[in-house]
């Protein structure tokens, strides 16, 4: 069983319409009193870094999330809120993770909407088991995490970014994988089976 | 084609000289190893180093450096200056190096140039072909030697020899951009032309881009700011097929008249997806109310079936309206006329939604040389300057722009490249060209010569004229960055 956090912003569905798909099942928390801290989690962020922490607030989720202690997994704004601050609406973030959320540089489109490629820092990571180095997922974003250390992935888009990171229990990805094909779905399956 | 970086080395520091004279030596930001990681952080995968001292004096003086600069930043280095013979060149290639350049000696010994070759690759062996006035120049430039360039490669040629670098010492170091004829006389004579010697401008680039150079060396240009390194990043080029939908069926037709059917959306969306499509476009063509709630319904079938992004359009003219599909499961929503009557709109739904979900689809014709912006289906003229009315939406906070052409629609003569050239140097978000592919040549076309991010066909793939998979392997051998 997955739970998957809901803040009213993040596109939910396709989580949990992937997870269908590899056979998991999985629920929705709208709150910090429905979380179990011993539960797999998935939050997957969609919208501005000021609002969503706004509502994580408001909806009782932010002490709560950093006592999580089973695996958990931060989607593309889901992961830029683990960090300690994110220059988006200046917003001060879960600091779960050391590092900063920075927008990306004007020399490049913005957003960067499309399929990039995943430099595997550490491949041994049971994240990326079974899944090539340089593999292409599928990115929306236009800020990116600039981690002080747990990168674990990099991407490069005009300047070249952490887009995975794991601090113990906690994973992050910049991008969705569960809009990226057979090989986004093979990631999440790879966060599933994580004990 | 691969834009490299130039670093030249003297006394462990980044000089630069004018036309290889050592007399005029200009210094830069003193620590190499900081300007290959600023090449780094702008993107560059490969440097080019050259040992000048190394080149004057005919053996390497600053391997250490070099092999500090692998080490501390993990890119690839092709280097050269002072290699003469083949124990040098083999101690930096066991190091590590990607590639040596060979200059000199190529030319007194082409038998080391092959040896070379045969153990370690063409790949890894770089011969560098520096001329003035069309005279082989040897010696950090400071000999001339009897031969020609035309001599040389064809001596070259035997050694099994595949990438050279061509200096025009002339260009060197000048800022005065490329002498086009000198660098002609080595394009096409079967080796991968790696062209150095006054690339100063973005233009410099695009022409030797054209011309079908494997490569470009930028030194002087890049540390005085005239170039820079143009935003590299490995995002692939995206495939998008388009399906048309009426009656939650997918049909396409000429010239948006005479509509055929074909298929089933959720059948098809399964299929191109397994077929390695990047992304699905959805448009409605009917977009009645009644039609709404199938509409809802299919997307949310679509959206359980397939995890790639998809994009949903068609009659969308409230927040409510996007909120709902959103919520049944598409990534983004299309919007089309209605964004041409009501240009705040999308500067709400911006606010409300983000920008990465509002794709804007614009209809463009070509009217006395000026595009205007249609509406209803390509049967009404705005009035709209195309190219103002993009800026415009991509300031109200557009995500992407999805830019047909009607006069290209359903004609398979290939994109409208002046336009989406046009629409590309005016906005700063991705571009995805649609209208008028017909060939695969078409598609190369398009990422070739503008700046789009994808290309979008519908017919063509519904029929299985063109296959994805042929088309994006077609793409990726002409070297387009592609999602395989």
């Amino acid at each position: 069983m997955i739970q998957i956090i809901d803040y009213g912003a993040g596109n939910i569905k396709s989580v949990q319409n992937a997870l269908t798909q590899l056979g998991v099942s999985s629920k929705i928390v709208s709150s910090g009193k429905e979380l179990d801290i011993n539960c797999k989690t998935i939050f997957p962020g969609v919208g501005a870094a000021g609002s969503a922490m706004q509502t994580l607030k408001e909806r009782g989720f932010l002490w709560k999330i950093p006592k999580i202690k089973a695996p958990f997994l931060g989607i593309c704004l889901g992961m830029q809120l683990l960090m300690d601050y994110s220059a988006e609406n200046n917003t001060k973030c879960l600091g779960i993770i050391d590092g900063k959320v920075r927008k990306l540089q004007k020399t490049v489109k913005i957003p960067q909407i499309g399929w990039n490629k995943i430099d595997q820092l550490t491949p041994q990571n049971l994240l990326f088991k079974d899944i090539p180095d340089q593999s292409y997922f599928y990115f929306v974003n236009s800020y990116f995490v600039d981690a002080d250390s747990n990168s674990i992935g990099s991407t490069d888009y005009g300047i070249v970014f952490t887009s995975v990171i794991n601090k113990i229990n906690f994973y992050g990805v910049q991008f969705h994988p569960e809009k990226s094909g057979t090989i986004g779905l093979k990631l999440l399956n790879n966060f599933c089976k994580l004990c | 084609m691969l834009i490299i970086p130039a670093i030249d080395l003297i006394d462990g520091k980044c000089v630069r000289l004018e036309q290889g004279d050592y007399s005029k030596v200009k210094k830069y930001d003193c620590d190499p190893v900081k300007v290959a990681k600023k090449f780094k952080k702008q993107g560059t995968k490969l440097i080019h180093i050259i040992d000048l001292a190394g080149a004057k004096n005919g053996k390497p003086k600053n391997f250490k450096k070099i092999a500090q600069i692998a080490d501390e930043t993990g890119l690839d280095i092709q280097t050269g200056g002072g290699i003469r013979t083949y124990k040098q060149a083999e101690k930096i290639l066991n190091y590590g190096i990607r590639r040596i350049i060979l200059g000199t000696s190529a030319f007194i010994n082409p038998k080391m140039v092959r040896s070379l070759i045969n153990t370690f690759g063409a790949d890894r062996i770089i011969v560098s072909v520096d001329a003035k006035d069309g005279i082989i120049m040897t010696n950090g430039w400071i000999k001339k030697s009897s031969q020609s360039i035309e001599d040389a490669l064809n001596r070259l040629r035997d050694t099994g020899l595949e990438i050279i670098i061509f200096t025009d010492v002339k260009q060197d170091g000048m800022l005065k951009g490329i002498n086009i004829n000198n660098v002609k006389k080595v394009l096409g004579k079967g080796f991968k032309v790696i062209v150095a010697g006054g690339v100063t401008s973005t233009e410099d680039i695009k022409q030797l881009d054209k011309l079908g150079a494997y490569g470009c060396i930028i030194g002087k240009a890049l540390y005085e700011g005239q170039v820079k390194l143009a935003s590299p990043n490995n995002l692939a080029k995206r495939i998008i097929p388009c399906l048309d939908i009426k009656n939650s069926r997918v049909v396409k037709g000429k010239k948006f008249i005479n509509l055929k059917d074909a298929g089933d959306p959720v059948e098809l969306a399964k299929y191109y997806s397994e077929m390695g499509a990047d992304e699905l476009v959805f448009l409605d063509i009917m977009a009645t109310v009644e039609n709404r709630e199938t509409l809802y319904e299919l997307v949310s079938k679509i959206s359980a079936n397939i995890n790639i992004p998809f994009t949903v359009g068609g009659g969308i003219k409230s927040l409510e309206d996007i909120r709902t599909l959103l919520a049944c499961g598409a990534d983004k929503v299309s919007i089309g006329s209605y964004a041409v009557k009501n240009p705040d709109f999308i500067k709400k739904a911006a606010e409300q939604f983000g920008s990465q979900c509002l794709v804007i689809s614009i209809d463009p014709k070509k009217i006395n040389n000026k595009w205007k912006i249609f509406i209803k289906g390509g049967r009404q003229n705005t009035n709209i300057d195309a190219i103002k009315f993009a800026t415009k939406m991509a300031q109200m906070g557009a995500g992407e722009l999805l830019v047909n052409s009607l006069d290209r629609d359903g004609m398979k003569t290939g994109y409208d490249i002046e336009l989406l050239k046009a629409i590309c140097s005016a906005v700063n978000i991705p571009v995805i060209a649609s209208s008028g592919a017909g060939r695969k040549e078409d598609f190369l076309k398009v990422f070739k010569n503008t700046n789009v991010d994808a290309a979008l066909a519908a017919s063509l793939f519904h029929y299985g004229e063109i296959k994805i998979p042929e088309l994006k392997q077609y793409l990726l051998k002409n070297n387009v960055t592609i999602r395989i």
